[in-house]
């Protein structure tokens, strides 16, 4: 069943055009990688996805409803969650509190405190944090941050999850852990996700399709295996690399 | 939750109803201003200390508060007076706090400073257009009965904003504060969320503007839209450390103190020193008296 | 109607705008560097009609000339301000977080004493002095001199400033500093001295606008602050770093105050100022930087 739909989004800004006419599915279940040279438009498309942004034209439908306009909060009540890949942690906040203000006003709305610290230590359970609960956010290291990022997503309860280069800047076992988490988040629950990711390796491991963006169009969608050898992915990182 | 707070301030309470028993007229006076500023400066914490939208504008509640409180009491009685007053402040809350809380940061205190005055001139111009520079309320309260409404409202003031600070509505002004983009994608509604802060910040300093207009019996606009009030209440809740509910009680105290030995003889010099310790707070202990003394021990790096 | 047409309201416009041009211009300067939100801007304002009051009174000194020692004290007063305070909050980490909110809380109380401070030393009643107050008459337009001398002095000293901003190195350097502030650092722009110079410059240029205020006007300790607002609604209308811009924002807000004025009642000045101001916040609610937003 398809989850989510693209039709020919585009999206300026001023006179710069970060995206333009993208258009590809992801079904329920799907992990969809999405891969390109820095300044591709990958987080500009997370923003139109989850209501930060809208676009300039083109259509956004999830779950068989229209969503691009709706505001964020519209958005991540119907299911969708974000990552920021520059990391906006509450940081004066605790990392519990963190997590526990998406519990409470996320997809499940809940109503009791207890019951949202109750859920939110679990999350931080699944991510490696619980130690680190009553800590400040501000003050978690980078690894933990992005952490945060994911536990905070999740305790939002959805069913699409857009994760924005959650592995950049991460020590290789960290990468390895991380990994791994996402894989049992995945199992647990019945996630779908889309995943930004300039790691290779980490995206060919973890991803059902890739959709690969250069200068904001789409170019190539495919297997992972294939894209590899995809001439037009290889021009493109090898003609923009930065 | 509630904790090692709630008896010494039980105590403060009960200290405050008895303070008429023990002290004279003028004891009373200072008391009546003291509660005031705490009713004030509890209701400013609601919305910038939880939301870090920086109301420099307050005494907008309070002089609109005043002129309905000085409109409505020959006519209504000054129940329904004070509680018109809230009740425009409120509403007034609602209909400028949509386009308002749009504007953030910086901008946003400019603006609240910008609007109090604005509306101080506005009331300046209707008054002069009616040929009334200034109006007496004959027959008001007593300054005991004002104390004990005023100590009244300090109290709900002082609850407000300790409860909504631990209610769920806390949670997310205190993520608006943090971080606004993050708090709207993990789906607070941060537009009316600010707004519901904005309107309950603004009720109790207009039914503070009534009760003040029946204490000096005399209504100016200058007067009780002046910046100077929201200057204090500003200086007072960044004093006592703007975070919680527990700050003003300092900052008011001090700053009361201040003006008491200052204000009739050196208004100059009380300002000069407001001025002074504001500086001295934002440069030195951002956190406020109470950040200082009651740093949280979690606040700690691993 | 009529009075509506003529020459001379257009040159009290003129003479309103060139006025807020300048002071709008020190302020754009000071928050363009440092993103320092300098209420106590219009205080500058202030202490310098003072200064030129009281050389006048006392001394009998031409404003024209005591604007240069206007000028002086309160760039020495700009570079006090910085050493003694800014340097620290822009060196503190953790306080450059919220700096412009931090900024705009010192400088209201900087503002405050500062006002204060005058009110004490001078007290509050408004003071005026008389100099060069001769009509002389261009065509059928009437002006006073002080008013013609005080345009043709915001006149050159506006396109000095701006030339200085085109050719002179240190200009060169705050340019760059207001456009990429990383960038001027690895360029080897020596970050602090061009910030002292941005402070003493933009409250010296306050201070001599001041002095040639108090020629025309009634000065008391408290006149700073509309400055102060009038010249943030300039800023904003032109566009931050954009000198020509805030030069058309300047003059048309003089036009729009005169007129307005002219138009309804002097006591709706205020309302019809801080009625700008609003609105023009309210229409660019990203602040002076306009949209950029940027989330990721
Ligand atoms: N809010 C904005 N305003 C103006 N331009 C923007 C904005 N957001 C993004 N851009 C521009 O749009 C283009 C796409 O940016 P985007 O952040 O989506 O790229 P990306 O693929 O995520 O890159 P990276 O790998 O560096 O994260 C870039 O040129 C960027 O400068
Ligand atoms: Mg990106």
């Amino acid at each position: 069943m398809t989850l989510l739909k693209l039709q020919s989004v585009s999206k300026t800004f001023g006179g710069l055009r970060a995206l333009r006419d993208v258009s590809f599915e992801v079904a329920s279940g799907e992990i969809v990688g999405i891969m390109g040279a820095n300044g591709a438009g990958k987080t500009t498309l997370f923003s139109l996805i989850a209501g930060n942004a809208t676009p300039s034209s083109g259509e956004i439908w999830f779950k068989g409803r229209r969503i691009d306009g709706s505001r964020p909060d519209q958005n991540c009540r119907a299911g969708i969650a974000r990552t920021f890949q520059i990391v906006r942690p509450f940081a004066g906040l605790t990392v519990l509190e963190n997590v526990m203000v998406a519990v409470l006003f996320g997809s499940s709305r809940e109503r009791s405190r207890a019951k949202a610290a109750a859920r939110a230590e679990e999350i931080l359970h699944e991510l490696g944090l619980e130690e680190r609960k009553s800590q400040l956010a501000g003050s978690l290291t980078l690894s933990g941050q992005k952490r945060l990022e994911i536990a905070r997503a999740l305790a939002t309860g959805p069913q699409l999850i857009l994760l924005d280069e959650v592995m950049a800047g991460l020590t290789a076992t960290e990468v390895n852990e991380l990994l791994t988490a996402i894989r049992v988040i995945k199992q647990r629950r019945s996630l779908t996700i889309v995943i930004v990711e300039h790691v290779m390796q980490a995206l060919m491991r973890l991803a059902d399709r890739i959709v690969v963006l250069h200068h904001g169009e789409k170019i190539v969608e495919g297997l992972p295996a294939a894209i590899v050898e995809d001439e037009r992915v290889i021009a493109a990182y090898l003609g923009s690399a930065s | 939750m509630i904790g090692r707070w709630t008896i010494p301030l039980i105590v403060a309470l009960a200290a405050a109803c008895g303070v008429p028993f023990v002290a004279g007229d003028y004891l009373i006076g200072v008391a009546l201003s003291l509660a005031m500023w705490i009713a004030l400066t509890e209701s400013w914490i609601l919305l910038s200390g939880l939301t870090g939208y920086v109301s420099l504008g307050h005494v907008v509640f309070y002089g609109l508060g005043a002129y309905v409180g000085i409109l409505l009491w020959g006519e209504v009685g000054g129940v329904l007076a004070v509680g018109g007053a809230g009740l425009a402040s409120g509403v007034f809350a609602l209909a400028v706090g949509y386009p308002a809380l749009r504007v953030r940061g910086p901008y946003f205190v400019m603006l609240t400073f910008g609007l109090a005055e604005f509306c101080k001139y506005i009331v300046i111009d209707v008054e002069a257009g009616l040929g009334q520079f200034s109006r007496l309320l004959l027959g008001g309260p007593s300054v005991l009965q004002l104390y004990y409404v005023v100590l009244g409202l300090a109290a709900a003031a002082t609850a407000l904003t300790f409860f909504v600070a631990r209610s769920r509505l806390g949670y997310a002004l205190r993520a608006i504060r943090e971080n606004e983009e993050a708090a709207e994608t993990v789906g607070v509604p941060v537009a009316f969320c600010k707004l519901a802060a904005f309107a309950l910040s603004a009720i109790i300093p207009g039914m503070v503007g009534a009760l003040m207009v029946a204490r000096s019996s005399y209504f100016e606009p200058s007067q009780v839209f002046d910046p100077i009030v929201s200057f204090t209440i500003v200086t007072m809740a960044i004093i006592g450390g703007s975070d919680d509910a527990r700050g003003p009680f300092l900052g008011a105290a001090l700053l009361v103190l201040l003006s008491e030995i200052l204000w009739a003889r050196a208004p100059q010099v009380y300002m000069i020193l407001l001025g002074i310790l504001l500086i001295a707070f934002v440069l030195f202990a951002p956190g406020g008296i109470t950040g200082r003394l009651l740093s949280r021990p979690v606040k700690v790096k691993p | 109607m009529q009075a509506i047409l003529s020459w001379q309201l257009l040159f009290a416009a003129l003479v309103t705008g060139s006025i807020y041009v300048l002071v709008a211009l020190g302020l754009n300067l000071v928050y363009g560097t440092m993103r320092l939100l300098n209420v106590a801007h219009g205080d500058m304002v202030m202490i310098g009609a003072y200064v030129s009051y009281w050389l006048f009174t006392l001394s009998g000194l031409s404003p024209l000339l005591s604007m240069l020692i206007a000028a002086a004290l309160t760039a020495a007063l700009g570079a006090l301000a910085y050493v003694g305070l800014f340097r620290r909050l822009l060196a503190n980490r953790q306080l450059v977080q919220r700096l412009e909110g931090n900024s705009l809380l010192l400088f209201f109380g900087i503002s405050i004493v500062i006002q204060n401070l005058a009110s004490l030393a001078f007290d509050s009643t408004p003071r005026a002095y008389q100099y060069l107050d001769r009509v002389v008459a261009i065509g059928n337009l009437g002006i006073t001199e002080n008013r013609l001398a005080a345009l043709i002095v915001t006149g050159i000293l506006s396109l000095v400033i701006v030339l200085f901003l085109r050719f002179h190195i240190y200009g060169l350097a705050i340019k760059a500093l207001m456009q990429h502030r990383e960038a001027a650092t690895v360029v080897g722009i020596d970050v602090e001295r061009v910030q002292i110079l941005s402070f003493c410059i933009g409250f010296g240029v306050a201070g001599l606008a001041g002095a040639l205020l108090s020629m025309m006007e009634q000065i008391t300790p408290f006149m700073g602050f509309p400055f102060t607002i009038a010249a943030f609604v300039v800023v904003i209308l032109g566009g931050l770093g954009n000198l020509l811009g805030g030069m058309a924002a300047g003059l048309l807000l003089g036009i729009l105050e005169t007129y307005g004025v002219a138009l309804t009642s002097p006591s709706l000045r205020s309302v019809l100022i801080y009625g700008v101001f609003i609105l023009v916040l309210l229409v660019r609610p990203q602040g002076l930087l306009g949209g950029k937003r940027v989330v990721r």
